[in-house]
Parts: C-alpha cells; structure tokens; sequence
C-alpha cells in the first residue's frame, strides 16, 4: 500500500506561521524512509499528518492532499485510519493506556478498540509481541519496565492494530544507550522483515544502518531528499542543523586535517 | 502487517489467552464480584447513617467492615488508612459536637467560655462512630477491589466503553500524579523555593509546585490522547473484553437483599421518625 | 570558590535495602568540569540530589566549601549549587519565558537590574533572547530544556549541576549547551554533568567519573576512562567508549577519546 503526499501545508490553530510548506511524499510498500531535520523543522508535524492526527486530532488546517493507494482519505475517522498507519512518539510512558496491569493487556488494548472477536484479538497480541520479541514481558507490568522496553511495548500495541506502515517519532531520542540499542535493533528487524517504515529521528548513525531514502526537513519544506547514502554524504547537511553519520563526520574531519582516509575507511569496514 | 501476511503466518506463541488474565485475588472475599462488594460498601454506608443510637452502627461496623476486613486479611491496612482518612472530619465533628451541642445540661468539662456537655459527648460519639463506619466501607471497598476490574465488569453491564476508560484511568493516574507532584517540588526547591521556612513562605510556595502539576497534566493529556486515538480508542461501539470478573446467581440475589434490607431499614427509620 | 567533597557518602532508600551509594569517596575542585557516567540505577541522580541537599546521607558526608551540607536548608544550598533537572515540564508554571527565568533568582534576593541583567544574560546564552513574552509551552520540547537551563544559569552559582542535558536535543541544541558549559568554566565556576551521550562527555569534560551499584569505578580524565584498559570496567556497566576511542583502538593509534585526538593521532602516525 502506498502513502502519497501531494502539495502538503498545515498549519496549527492559532499559529502565526505554517508548519509545514508545500510537502510531497511518497511512502510505498516495505520501503524504510528517514526524516532529518533539526528540531522544529517540521518532522513531528509531518508525522502527525501522515498519521491523520492532524488535522483530526490536533486541530489546524491543512492543505494539499493525502492518499492511501490513490483513495483520498479526508473523510476517513482516526480509528479507521489507526488501522492503516501506526504511530509511535518519543516519550515512552505516555503512550502507554496506564489502565492495564499486564503487557499482553497493554498490546491487546488496540485490537480491544476495534471490537474483534476474542480469538482474533489474543492471536494478533501473540504475533505483535513475537515480532518485537518481548514474548518474556507478556506478564510483567508497563508501567514498570524501562524506557526502551516500554517504546518496545509500544511498538507492539501499534503492531497489533496491523497496519501497512508505521511512522516513528524520533523512538529513541529520550532513551538511554540500552533503550536505544533495544529499540534500534527492534526497528532493523521490523525494516528487514518488510515492514513499511518513515522514521524521524536525530541520529543518523541509526537511520544510515536502516533507511533506503532520507528526507532532510527545514522549517517547514523538504530541503533534501534522495537516497540515503547519498543525502547522509551531502555536505549541505551541515548547514541544514542535521549532523552527519560518524563515517561521514571522521572521514571529512580527516581530509581536512590532511591524514590518512584510507586507513580510517578500512577501521570502519570492521563496523 | 495488513497485506503482507507476515504476522498473521507466525505461529504465535502460547496461542490461547493467558491464564494469568484474571488473576483471582488473594482471598475469597477479593473474588467477589465488584459490583457486590460495592454494594455492601454502599447499603453499609447508608446504613450507618440511618440506624439510630450507638450500639447499631457499631455492630454494622463490626459485621460489615471488620469481619470481612479480617477474612480479607486487609484489617491492619483497613485500620490504617480508614482512620487517616477520616481524622480530620473524625475530630473536627467530634470536638464541635463535644463543646457546642445546642441545649446540652450536663456539664463535664469547662474551658474558659466553652463547656463540654454530657449530651454532648453522646452526640459527637455517635457522629464519630459514623464516620467511620463509612470510612471504614469505603476503605473495604478500595482495598479490595482492582479500578481496572470494576470499570470491566461494569462494560460488560453495558456502560460505555469509552466512559469506563476514563473513570478507571482517573483513579490510576493518582499515583502517577503523586510522583509527579514530589518531582515537581524537587525541581522548585533546588531553584531557591523555601518549602522548610515560615507558613506564609510555604503558601507562597504552593503555585510553583501546583503550576507545573496542572499545567504538565494538560501536556499530557494532549499525548496521551493522541497515543488512545492511535489505538482505535474513538471507534464507536463496544469494545472487545478479554476478561470480566465472575459473577454468580447467588452473589446476585445477595446484592438484591441487600438493597431491600436497606430500603427497609429507611422505611421503618422514617415510620419511626414520624409517629 | 566552592569545593565539593564527599566522605565515605552512603544513602538508602527508605524502602529498600540495596544502597543507592555505597561509600563514596569525591573531591571536587573549582572551576572543573566533570562528567558522571553509568547505568540507569547506579547512583548518579542520588548522588548529584546530595550536591544540593535534595537527599541527606544516611551515612557519611558531604561538605560544601567547608561546610557540612547537612548544616544548611535547599534553600539555601541552591545559592550555591544550581541544579538542572532533565525534564523541563517538571517546573515550567509562569506564563512567559522571562518570569519562568527570574523565578531562581528571585528566591535568591535578586531584584531590580542585577535581576533584570542576569535573566538577560541568561536568555541570550541559552538562544532564548528574544522569546521574553512567549510562553513556555509554545517553545518545543528541545527550546523548553533549553529555557530550564537559563532559569538555572541565571541563578549564577558557583557549581552547576546537569541531569542528562543533551537528551531529546538536535545538533545545533548540543552545539549550545556545550558553548554554555565552556562559557560557565571559564568563568571558573564548576560544571558537574550526568549524561549517556559519550561523545558529548569526551568533548566536553576534562575529568570523567563512572559509577556503577553506588560506588565509583573509575575516575579520571577522559582519555583515562575512554583508553582501552578501561573498556572492560565500562562494559561491565553497559557502557560503551565513544566511536573514536574504538577506531583508534582498531587502528592501535592508542587512546582517542574525541575525534579530533583520533584525527591528530592518524595524521601523526603517517608523518611519523
């Protein structure tokens, strides 16, 4: 299923100025798709209207037009929606209900929503949390598990609702490096496995190991976007507020000291 | 993912649901069903207020609070936090009663202008007992009973599902609340505001900490909002339950005798009052 | 200047057995800047909260320029040591970003123009200059840190103490709270840290510490605590050496805690 942004602007209610500026986007099937940008260029805007938030949910204007596999879905009700792009935010216990005393109730709740036979709700809460592999926590209480567990419990409650994409807010920006690690990894096995993914996030580090295409946000238009080797290797990056991949960074700092490129180049072929 | 049939062909693991959904509680009583043990809290309070004089309230309290505390093995924490929770009304009632009972006589203590009178005491220990027969039902109540349980068995009656969030959410978030409000005032504090200094210092203190509690709820909100609408949460129409709490004729038609006794009780209270 | 000092300083949760810190033994001079690493659960947040009084010992003792910590009110130790907490909503209530800044200050007997001076100072160093009448909530997440750490700078302590600055922030934000830190060290007043961002702490910290279950491990410079005979020690806490002290290590270019040693040390290795 593919997601199309066609001349996208929105702005918020009571905002002086837009957020977002004349967007086109395409996110297709099994495709992993990162946005760059330094904060307040637009990238949780971006993902709120991707997911349908906003202008639903979150109230402004928008403009342009949004389709799922050419079906505009202006008319279309958050909770249907929900069921066709997920989305995950950074801060890890917020998006969790805070009524459920389980995990495996946490992962439920949204297939719960939906009002789907009792079977069908147990066995999409098993495979949502088989593929994060946090079979382990089924019993233990959200609320009480780490930051990267809870945005991995997270991941799986959105899992459940089975959608064709899955848009993720900088998941990792408020963990610590284990968090990171965890939800990372989940992340790579999701892409490889074929899931359809934009992630916005800060490290390029994460996003150059998973993306195929990268999108560089800048106060509220695209200002980059191609494939992600080459937009993490643009030296306009820089100037764009978004830091360059370690690989890029060691290397340009290298040849502008005068040392030996090669030699680093072939350290990090060990990576 | 929808299409790709990745998910739907794993073999999910453990298949069936899990049996730790439900877990019973500790003791007989726990597994009641919410809805009876909110009835007893209820018929309980009420009772305590109609029955007249002291002996009756106090044998409720005995009968309907205590013992089911003890079968409960809840007494010591009923004790606890009953009394904490009625002791600023327990006492403020008890003392006014004591010194200001309008046509008292009989003199048992004189302070300066006030006095302490004999029917005085009377009334006040009755208004104390009351209060915590009441507090102590509620307690019951609270200590036994999981919000996540009762707003389940009370969808599964037919409430709205998205009213039974709501209520069992503003019961669970108080502890978050609470941690919140401790964070909050540690932050305030290491920015120079006095909680240890003079009463007015402390007062004066009260909007930085307030603020911020009010104002990161409303944050929130908006969040969490956003996250519920993400999971379906706004889709009219019932919701799928995976689990509610049993319930049995018996339980039933206790909860109904119950309620007629208690309607007796206000009758002949009533009958009584007026012959 | 203040001198922070702690003597064999251990702290136990009310309702837990564990100690939170087991006997830790610091000195902490003027004008340094120190980093504290380790794990979630190994004592830094408890440890830094003692700095300021927030918690009191339940053995041992922190002294602050002679005096004993346990001797003054938070109130009072917050003249002298300014803590910034690592979420903002947790004391954002004033209606403007200015009144949100001289809030410290103000509880410290500041009126007038040194007030109006130091929240402008303040303002500006922080990148907020500008935003005086905007309101806290209209900032995002990452400019709302950002305005945390000027109500604290423009208390002017003389120790400032940072609880992982750099989460949730773009590299422009990391850009500005390092320029803080040097701008706040140069003036010789002491900047303390915690962060898991390694390459923010080799960058930006003359002296690291790394604390796991309460106590220290190691403690020393950045190119001590990063070179690889520490590695284990950092592993053993689930913590990992900045990427350039791992390429330098691959290229046995001994230890480069930043990527600018690993450039010199390369470049240098070719020449020499």
């Amino acid at each position: 299923m593919t997601i199309t942004l066609a001349g996208i602007g929105y702005r918020y209610a009571g905002a002086s100025k837009p957020a977002l500026i004349d967007i086109d986007l395409e996110l297709g099937e099994g495709e992993v798709v990162g946005l760059a940008g330094p904060s307040e260029a637009g990238k949780t805007t971006l993902c709120l209207v991707l997911s349908g938030l906003a202008p639903r949910t979150v109230g402004g204007q928008i403009r342009g037009s949004l389709t799922l596999d050419g079906e505009d879905v202006d008319t279309w009700p958050m909770h249907r929606l929900s069921q066709r792009i997920g989305i995950a935010f950074q801060n890890p216990s917020t998006q969790l209900s805070q009524v459920t005393d389980t995990v495996f109730e946490e992962v439920a709740f949204g297939p719960m929503n939906l009002g789907l036979p009792r079977d069908e709700v147990i066995s999409r809460t098993w495979a949502a949390l088989s593929a994060l592999r946090i079979d382990a926590l089924v019993e233990r209480d959200p609320r009480r598990l780490s930051g990267g567990q809870q945005q991995l419990v997270a991941l799986a409650g959105l899992l459940a609702m089975r959608p064709a994409h899955l848009v993720l807010d900088e998941p990792t920006a408020q963990l610590d490096p284990a968090g990171t690690q965890l939800v990372g990894d989940a992340i790579e096995r999701l892409a490889a496995d074929g899931a359809s993914i934009l992630i916005a996030e800060q490290k390029t580090d994460l996003l150059a190991s998973i993306c195929s295409r990268l999108v560089v946000l800048d106060e509220g238009r695209v200002a980059l976007s191609g494939p992600a080797a080459d937009v993490l290797a643009d030296p306009r990056l820089d100037g764009l507020g978004v830091a360059a991949p370690s690989p890029v960074r060691l290397r340009r700092a290298a040849e502008a000291a005068g040392a030996n490129v090669a030699r680093l180049a072939e350290a990090f072929s060990g990576d | 993912m929808a299409g790709s049939g990745r998910l739907s062909g794993r073999q999910p693991v453990g298949g069936g649901a899990p049996d730790f959904l439900g877990r019973p509680g500790p003791t007989a009583y726990h597994r009641l069903n919410p809805l009876t043990k909110a009835t007893l809290a209820t018929v309980t309070a009420i009772a305590a207020v109609v029955l007249g004089g002291l002996p009756g309230p106090i044998l409720l309290t005995a009968g309907a609070v205590i013992l089911p505390a003890l079968s409960a093995r809840v007494l010591s924490r009923l004790l606890r936090t009953a009394l904490l929770l009625a002791l600023p009304i327990a006492i403020s009632a008890f003392l006014v009663n004591l010194f200001f009972f309008p046509g008292g006589s009989q003199v048992l203590l004189r302070i300066g202008p006030i006095t302490a009178t004999a029917e005085g005491l009377g009334f006040a220990l009755e208004i104390l007992v009351r209060i915590l027969a009441i507090s102590g039902a509620v307690t019951l109540f609270y200590l036994t009973t999981r919000p996540g349980d009762l707003t389940a068995d009370l969808e599964r009656r037919g409430i709205n599902s998205r009213a039974a969030f709501v209520a069992n959410a503003s019961v669970q978030t108080v502890p978050a609340m609470v941690e919140r409000a401790a964070q909050i005032t540690a932050a305030q504090r290491a920015r120079g505001l006095d909680t240890e200094g003079s009463i007015w210092r402390r007062v004066r203190g009260i909007v930085p900490i307030v603020g911020p509690v009010i104002l990161g709820s409303i944050a929130e909100v908006e969040e969490r909002t956003m996250a519920l609408e993400a999971r379906g949460f706004t889709r009219p129409g019932r919701r799928t339950l995976l689990w509610t709490p049993a319930d049995s004729t018996r339980q039933s038609f206790a909860r109904w005798l119950l309620l007629i006794a208690l309607l007796g009780l206000i009758v002949v209270r009533i009958s009584a009052a007026l012959t | 200047m203040t001198e922070l000092r702690t003597d064999a300083l251990t702290h136990r949760y009310v309702d837990g057995d564990i100690s939170a810190l087991d006997g830790v033994d610091l000195e902490i001079t003027a004008g340094e800047r120190v980093a504290i690493i380790g794990q979630n659960g190994s004592g830094k947040t408890t440890l830094v909260r003692h700095l300021n009084g927030l918690l009191r010992p339940t053995e041992g003792r922190v002294t602050i320029d002679g005096t004993d910590a346990s001797r003054l009110t938070v109130a009072r130790l917050a003249s002298r040591v300014g803590l910034v907490f690592q979420d903002p909503d947790r004391q954002m209530f004033a209606g403007s970003v200015r009144s949100e800044v001289e809030f410290g200050p103000r509880n410290l007997g500041r009126s007038g123009t040194a007030l109006d001076d130091a929240v402008n100072v303040a303002l500006e160093a922080s990148g907020l200059g500008g935003e005086d009448g905007t309101n806290p909530y209209d900032l995002g997440q990452s400019r709302r840190k950002l305005l945390a750490l000027a109500s604290v700078l423009a208390m002017h302590t003389p120790v400032l103490v940072l609880d992982e600055p750099t989460t949730g922030q773009d590299a422009r934000g990391v850009a500005r709270v390092r320029g803080v830190i040097e701008a706040v060290a140069a003036e010789g007043r002491t900047v303390i840290a915690i962060s898991h961002d390694m390459r923010f702490v080799a960058e930006t910290f003359e002296r690291v510490i790394v604390m796991r279950e309460g106590r220290v491990i190691l403690d020393g410079s950045a190119s001590q605590v990063f070179a690889a005979d520490a590695w284990d020690a950092l592993t053993s806490t689930h913590l990992e050496p900045p990427l350039a002290a791992v390429i330098g290590q691959r290229l046995k270019l001994g230890s480069t805690p930043t990527d600018a040693a690993l450039i010199e040390r390369l470049r240098l290795h070719d020449s020499g």
